[in-house]
């Protein structure tokens, strides 16, 4: 039966109430005045006394006997077609024990960019491996590439696709109803051109009506996701069974892609394991070509073998953030509220089509919106999901424009115009903490009046993190005390192991330390994959759950041996107490020396839905301080200030931790990254980790985080993921700084030394821009 | 500037070694050096060839000695992982670039995938499990654990590694000198700033 409740929800000071009918099973959130011993608390993660001693043993320090190593051959060609791959000579080089081909395996003969897949080898010694791979006879037929969207959109450009897939497409609006392996459907078609053309027209006489008009032209770069453990994982046929130690963000989905047809192996026959994942980033959600790979040939030569990419496979093939191009105008009126913004945008997401779009939808109230999203092919390694998709780079181009409007209606102060439009409930507060914590109203030399000019900006993150159904967490109290909490999921590094050992600690009123994890194994209960900041919040309701349902057996078996009632007992402090708070002078160890039976168990499903909470997204906001030096170009990020909320936060030290780690990332794709394509050959230049700039310890800047707690009531953990949030905002608050400190705008991402002083020099890209009404993006 | 050692001190070094052979045939190596085998052999002027099969290799690693056959071309990093079953040190970028190798050669510290073996032989060799275990942390890896100096872990054992020199050199850094001691260790996650306090953390606390 629904029971219905009704919890205190918001945050700070400000608190109300709201009546939830809770799902079948579940039990209410915690509330604000309930105090709380390790939940909230600053906990070390499980994990950590492994990771620093080198004792945590990764996809890549894994050993079975017998392993051998696994290779894979890349074309260097910008497109080619594989005519023939001859693997005789190869075979018979010492050491190798299997090899394929990539058009017999996968069907596909199309190696479209410099560093597709070929051949792969596997031999006794990654030496060997080497040379044999030397001894593979390939003959390619040349084909003309494309590698940058400059190239692929121009006129007569060489086709990048099949069939009739041309090298622009729109992505966005969709056009529903399209058949399966045609471009479009003519009639479906034609009717979104016709709104589209509507709704330009509409926007259109918005703009012309508003009291200001500005517009800008964007660009961001690629970034790719450079996970510091390559993809990859060791495979081993164990009893006609397979086995996966997988570098993964997704174990059950790596195993469901590995039993599918693609992956050639049986249902049910296949295991994963990861104990350990050296980042991904949202690179790792499938198990690739390399997991594939990696089975057939530990199959065919019937020892394990290790199939993990090198470094130039990773930065070629694995994944990538695509980059964009990005084409605004924004209408809004003298009282600082925006009436309309039209948005164009082209991304490249390699030679498919999908995915390269730039988000910003939703961060402001933005009036009108006419937005229409192009993917453009190229021949170079496909994108993946990176990190808030799409976010970094939308937001990039939408807070510029923000500054910019602000500016054109008599200077309006870039936060008041933002607090305008914006009607996030937790957001607001937030713009004031900023603003006082980066030192906005301190008088700075900027605007490009002194040879050091130093700068302050402002942008806002936004996500949608609190989880949802597919999870299922075991809960294990043993008869000598021991509690195990075990879930197949992954951590990938953000914490999630120990976050899911901490809400069945506070569950059962014990301390952390006296619970172990068992995580990363798909032989245990369904987990999430570590995508969409979605983990902590999908996997704590399902902890929290268990841990509450093996306590009532706990207590009733207390209550029958002590002849106490059970709804009269809890437990706290590692003790079974009273519910008038007094101890019944029972320990935790001591009650469950009473079981007649080994073990309680018990395994919980997560409630599928959320409740309607306070708020459904997480908000966010960050301040940039940087410093430019007007003669070099060079531009430090001093000091970033990032305000963020996820929800109850579990584990403030971890969750400091994934904002300082996506801020560093931001800033790191404002500043340094990014994928250099050779036009000419159709390879990617920076294939490694010394030419493809990550930024360092010593440009590092000082991170200020401040965590807002926020009791939302969506679940009942009340968790949001902290993952994506905090890379939306950042790099379009250094490019704001960066505008702040030099009086010119620097409209193309990564801001290098060249690019600030081509702007400086030029100046042509005045930060406002005459209003031209009519004009067409 | 990283001040990790460039080169061994014999002179050859993975990188121009690689340079001088040519990429095509990289199993025999012809190496200036006293003995390979044997640390304590008398100097000889005459060039020794070894390879390409395997040769005996004695390591000194983590204070215990042992000998293994392998190829003279295995660099420090594989023969550590591979052969003497110590998989903490990483491998990431395989050049050079990124830190996730370090070892300390004679307490300095080196990128064990930049430089070969045999070039190792007759010196001490700490690795990241050489430094603390599990049950006997450090002061600097107790305060990497306080700190929350990590998160996937990967960058994690050359960061132990490069901290640990730096504290053994400067016991008391800054905070631009502790940015400087991890200026050749590249963090993805970004643990920049949670490593630097946990290093002030342990350097307070006036362990190492």
């Amino acid at each position: 039966m629904a029971e219905e409740i009704t919890i205190q929800v918001g945050f700070g000071d400000q608190f109300h109430d709201l009546t939830v009918r809770l799902q079948d099973g579940d039990i209410p959130p915690w509330q604000p005045d309930q105090p709380l011993d390790v939940v909230g608390q600053r906990k070390p993660r499980l994990d950590a006394v492994a990771k620093v001693t080198g004792t945590a043993k990764f996809s890549q320090d894994q050993r079975p006997d017998r392993l051998i190593h696994g290779r894979i051959l890349r074309s260097p060609h910008g497109n080619a077609e594989i005519l023939a791959v001859d693997l005789t000579a190869a075979r018979k080089m010492p050491g190798v024990r299997a090899a394929l081909t990539v058009p017999d395996t996968f069907e596909d003969s199309s190696a479209r960019y410099a560093g597709a897949e070929v051949a792969a080898i596997a031999a006794d010694t990654e030496q060997q491996a080497d040379a044999a791979m030397r001894a593979i006879q390939v003959d390619y037929q040349l084909k003309e590439h494309c590698v940058t969207i400059d190239a692929s959109m121009a006129e007569g450009a060489p086709q990048v696709g099949r069939g009739d897939q041309e090298n622009v497409q729109r992505v966005s609006p969709r056009t529903r109803g399209r058949r399966r392996g045609q471009n479009s459907n003519p009639d479906a078609d034609r009717q979104v051109v016709e709104q589209m053309a509507r709704r330009e027209k509409e926007v259109d006489a918005i703009l012309a009506g508003s009291d200001s008009v500005v517009e800008g032209t964007f660009r961001t770069q690629v970034q790719t996701h450079a996970p510091l453990e390559t993809h990859g994982a060791v495979c081993s046929w164990e009893d006609g069974r397979l086995v996966c130690w997988a570098s993964t963000q997704a174990t059950f989905g790596f195993r469901g892609e590995m039993t599918s047809d693609w992956g050639q192996v049986k249902a049910g026959e296949c295991r994963v394991l990861s104990e350990y994942v050296g980042g991904g980033f949202g690179s790792k959600f499938s198990a690739g070509r390399e997991g594939v790979i990696g089975a057939l040939l530990a199959k065919e030569a019937a020892v394990p073998v290790k199939m993990m990419l090198d470094r130039a496979g990773e930065q070629t093939s694995a994944g990538n953030r695509p980059d964009s191009l990005q084409k605004m105008r924004m209408g809004v009126n003298k009282d600082g509220i925006i009436q309309a913004l039209q948005i164009r945008s082209w991304g490249t997401p390699g030679s498919g089509i999908g995915g390269a779009g730039a988000h910003n939808d939703g961060i402001y109230k933005l009036g009108e919106i006419d937005k229409v999203e192009y993917g453009v092919r190229t021949n170079c390694g496909g994108a993946k999901a990176h990190r808030a998709p799409g976010w970094p780079q939308g937001s990039v181009a939408l807070e510029q424009m923000m500054d910019m409007a602000a500016h054109s209606i008599g200077g309006l102060d870039p936060i008041e115009f933002r607090k305008r439009n914006d009607d996030h409930p937790i957001r607001g507060a937030e713009y004031d903490i900023a603003r006082q914590r980066i030192g906005w109203d301190l008088p700075r030399v900027r605007g490009g009046a002194a040879p050091i000019c130093r700068g302050v900006g402002i942008a806002s993150n936004l996500w949608f993190s609190a989880g949802g159904g597919g999870a299922s967490v075991l809960v294990r109290i043993s008869k000598d005390g021991a509690v195990e909490v075990r879930n197949g999921a992954q951590d990938i590094g953000t914490g999630t192991r120990t976050v899911m050992a901490m809400v069945a600690a506070e569950e059962l009123g014990i301390t952390l330390e006296m619970v172990s994890t068992r995580i990363g194994d798909t032989n245990d209960p369904q987990g999430p994959m570590s995508g969409g900041s979605t983990t902590i919040g999908t996997l704590t309701p399902a902890a929290r759950l268990a841990a509450h349902h093996a306590k009532k057996e706990l207590l009733a078996v207390v209550a029958e041996r002590k002849g106490w009632d059970p709804a009269d007992l809890d437990l706290r402090k590692a003790k079974v107490i009273r519910n008038d708070g007094s101890d019944t002078g029972l320990s935790f160890k001591d009650a469950c020396s009473l079981m007649d039976d080994d073990a309680i168990e018990v395994l919980k499903a997560r409630p599928r839905r959320n409740y309607a909470g306070f708020s459904d997204t997480n908000a966010g906001v960050q301040a940039a301080e940087v410093e430019v030096d007007m003669e070099t170009g060079v531009v430090r990020v001093k000091k970033m200030v990032a305000v963020a909320d996820a929800g109850k936060l579990i584990n403030p030290m971890t969750a400091e931790s994934q904002v300082r780690g996506g801020v560093i990332q931001g800033v790191s794709f404002a500043l340094h990254e990014r994928r250099i394509m050779d036009r000419h050959k159709g390879r990617m230049l920076n294939d490694d980790l010394e030419n493809y700039k990550i930024l360092g310890s010593v440009d590092c800047p000082e991170i200020d985080v401040v965590l807002i707690d926020v009791y939302n009531g969506k679940s009942n953990t009340q968790v949001m993921g902290l993952g994506e949030p905090p890379i939306v905002a950042t790099a379009a608050a250094v490019a704001n700084a960066v505008a702040d400190a030099i009086g010119v705008r620097v409209f193309e991402l990564p801001i290098t030394p060249r690019r600030v002083l081509e702007a400086i020099a030029l100046q042509e890209t005045p930060v406002v821009q005459p209003k031209k009404k009519g004009a067409r993006l | 500037m990283d001040k990790r050692a460039e080169e061994s001190p014999e002179g050859v070094s993975r990188r121009h070694f690689l340079k001088g052979a040519g990429a095509a045939a990289a199993v025999v190596t012809v190496a200036k050096i006293p003995s390979v085998v044997d640390a304590g052999h008398e100097v000889s002027d005459d060039p020794v060839i070894l390879g390409p099969g395997s040769i005996p290799i004695t390591l000194k690693v983590n204070g215990v000695s042992r000998e293994i056959e392998a190829p003279p071309s295995t660099t420090l990093l594989d023969m550590l992982r591979e052969y003497h079953r110590l998989t903490g040190t990483k491998r990431v970028c395989d050049r050079g670039s990124c830190g996730a190798c370090t070892v300390l050669l004679d307490g300095r510290i080196v990128d064990s995938c930049s430089m070969l073996a045999i070039d190792a032989v007759g010196r001490e060799i700490t690795t990241v499990e050489g430094i603390g275990t599990p049950q006997n942390l450090t002061d600097l890896q107790q305060a990497f654990v306080e700190k929350d100096a990590l998160q996937c872990g990967f960058c994690t054992p050359g960061m132990v590694v490069s901290c640990t020199a730096l504290l053994n050199q400067n016991p008391t850094p800054d905070r631009d000198q502790i940015r400087q001691g991890i200026a050749g260790n590249i963090c993805r996650c970004g643990t920049y700033q949670n490593i630097i306090e946990a290093v002030e953390h342990a350097s307070r606390k006036g362990g190492k």
